[in-house]
């Protein structure tokens, strides 16, 4: 199976690279000096967007980084579900290091994190209804135009859900995909802590996601908080290896989807870039065996 | 208990005073299930909290090691609660916390903390401001000289002068540099400095100058014509400071003034 993403992966400037269907790693600060120097055998790098605004040494490294890996910007600042709409200045700032990075995909979360003017530094729960719908949809249009490209929108992970919400979320995004034309960033670890907090059936979250939409998958790990003896939540902190019911899912995902670009995310006690290396080690395993699946369906 | 369901609008207003101010207008409208609305807010704020707790962090370390981490996060919770931030771009939060620290009362013993605040907010825009090309210095010579006197130069947007009561710079290094001896020399009484801090390719410069040097760098830096500063200038070399701050790429543009 080939997948058809709905948009061209190529950047339309410079040439630069796509990202490949391989598992890339997140990068963080901690590691810049030591890809500069030893060029680890990541398959790409995903920084997050807000990180690589103004100038100053370290957007020149990311320059340098940039000339030899396939590179992705992820957002954590549009606030794509603000009913004020988008914050302009951000948006140009997104704009300037898109233009200067020219990164292989452009993502962002179905989320609000600013309010009021306010930024609220957290990615927001949204009530899935019609009118965040229209709200999201807006958005979302309003950044393709000025970026002249499709972006991917990213499923959150949640800790609650608002009563009056209408959509479920698997919906939801699937309809800001159909509407906008932006693909959907699949995030399996969100899908498990969300589905986990909320009662969701994992595998029919993914079930009910378009697979031609599909244009990254990002796993990370997450905790357990005890709130007592019978009551416990999960929360997404990128502080730890996947966990194996993670994997597992991820596993349905590939299935489901095909050769999708896959991410390792951890931002909370960020470890050495080997252990990274080792975790998307495991996922370009998983992606192989669907690649030889693929091979072998074709052959016969 | 029923509810009118909020617009989005409203409900977003709401967590916003959920996050910044506690307030619990937004708990009716969270499904609770076995885990109520307060406890699923509070992750939520938690987050808040401590992203822009360590944002303010980095952007003032030296702080963070002469307050401790316990003072420093209640400060901050403080201070947030009071100044949230207005842009996604954290780089940019925290602009007003050496004047937040000046009005601390449980600060007010640390008489020099807001003004290694102010040295590290300089800092911090150095590191992060834009990179912007260095004025070319033959286009100054190619003006007549009643137009060059006229010259009012456009600072790199890495450049900043500083005034200070206390010697912000050196505690600033002490503390960085874990520098005891040098802590346990130091007199931390007033005795003003000036200081003008940019980016420079080896990194970013803290650099001490002299009252006047000081006055005539500053003054260039907000406009002032040419031939006015260079007026104003006494006691030192000017036109060998104005050489300087030419080469070494102070100035990224000027403009004509009006003459008068």
């Amino acid at each position: 199976m080939t997948r058809q993403l709905p948009f061209p992966l190529l950047p339309t400037r410079g040439g630069r690279s796509s990202i490949p269907a391989k598992a890339g790693v997140g990068l963080r600060f901690r590691h810049h000096r030591e890809v500069l120097e030893s060029r680890p055998a990541a398959a790409w790098f995903e920084v997050h967007t807000e990180n690589y605004m103004g100038g100053g040494t370290t957007l020149a490294t990311l320059d340098a980084i940039r000339r030899d890996y396939p590179l992705s910007l992820h957002g954590t600042g549009l606030s794509l579900g603000s009913a004020e709409g988008l914050d302009r200045a951000h948006l140009a700032r997104v704009r300037g290091a898109v233009d200067r990075f020219e990164p292989g995909l452009v993502s962002e979360h179905l989320s609000f994190s600013v309010a009021a003017g306010n930024y609220l530094a957290d990615l927001l729960p949204l009530p899935l209804t019609e009118e965040a719908l229209n709200v999201v949809c807006r958005n979302v249009a309003e950044v393709q135009d000025l970026l002249r490209r499709p972006i991917l929108v990213e499923n959150p992970s949640s800790y609650l859900e608002f009563r009056h919400s209408t959509i479920p979320e698997w919906e939801f995004l699937a309809l800001v995909a159909r509407r906008t034309g932006c693909g959907i960033l699949c995030d399996v670890n969100n899908i498990y802590v969300s589905s986990c907090n909320h009662g969701w059936q994992p595998s029919a979250y993914l079930a009910a996601l378009p697979p031609a939409a599909i244009g990254e998958i990002h796993l990370a790990g997450h905790s357990i908080r005890q709130i007592d003896a019978m009551r416990r939540i999960r929360i997404d902190d990128h502080g730890s290896r996947v966990a194996p019911e993670v994997w597992s899912l991820y596993a349905e995902a590939l299935a489901r989807f095909g050769l999708v670009p896959t991410l390792i995310e951890w931002d909370t006690d960020v470890p050495p870039m080997a252990v990274l290396l080792e975790e998307a080690a495991h996922a370009a395993a998983l992606i192989d065996e669907v690649a030889i699946g693929n091979g072998r369906a074709l052959a016969a | 208990m029923a509810t009118a369901a909020p617009s989005l609008l409203e409900l977003q207003r709401a967590m916003r005073a959920s996050l910044v101010a506690r307030d619990r207008g937004l708990y009716a409208h969270v499904v609770e299930r076995d885990i109520d609305a307060g406890e699923r807010l509070g992750i939520y704020r938690n987050t808040f909290v401590s992203s822009l707790t360590r944002a303010l962090g980095l952007s003032y370390p030296a702080v963070h090691l002469l307050v401790g981490a316990e003072f420093f996060e209640g400060a901050a919770r403080i201070f947030i609660e009071a100044h949230p931030p207005t842009s996604a771009c954290l780089d940019d939060y925290g602009e007003g916390w050496p004047g937040f620290l000046s009005g601390l009362e449980s600060a007010a013993s640390l008489a020099y903390l807001p003004d290694v605040a102010r040295l590290e907010w300089s800092v911090n825009r150095a590191l992060h401001a834009s990179d912007a090309a260095p004025l070319d210095p033959r286009r100054l010579e190619v003006l007549g000289e009643s137009e060059r006197a006229q010259a009012c130069f456009v600072p790199h947007p890495s450049l900043s002068h500083l005034r200070a009561d206390y010697p912000a710079d050196l505690l600033w290094r002490a503390v960085l540099e874990e520098d005891d001896a040098a802590l346990a020399k130091l007199d931390p009484g007033p005795d003003p400095v000036w200081l003008r801090v940019q980016r420079l390719p080896a990194g970013v410069e803290v650099h001490r100058m002299t009252e006047p040097e000081w006055r005539f760098g500053a003054a260039l830096c907000t406009g002032r014509p040419l031939a006015a500063a260079l007026d104003d200038a006494q006691g030192f070399d000017a036109s060998a400071l104005l050489a300087d701050y030419l080469v070494s790429g102070r100035f990224t543009d000027f403009f004509l003034a009006q003459s008068i």
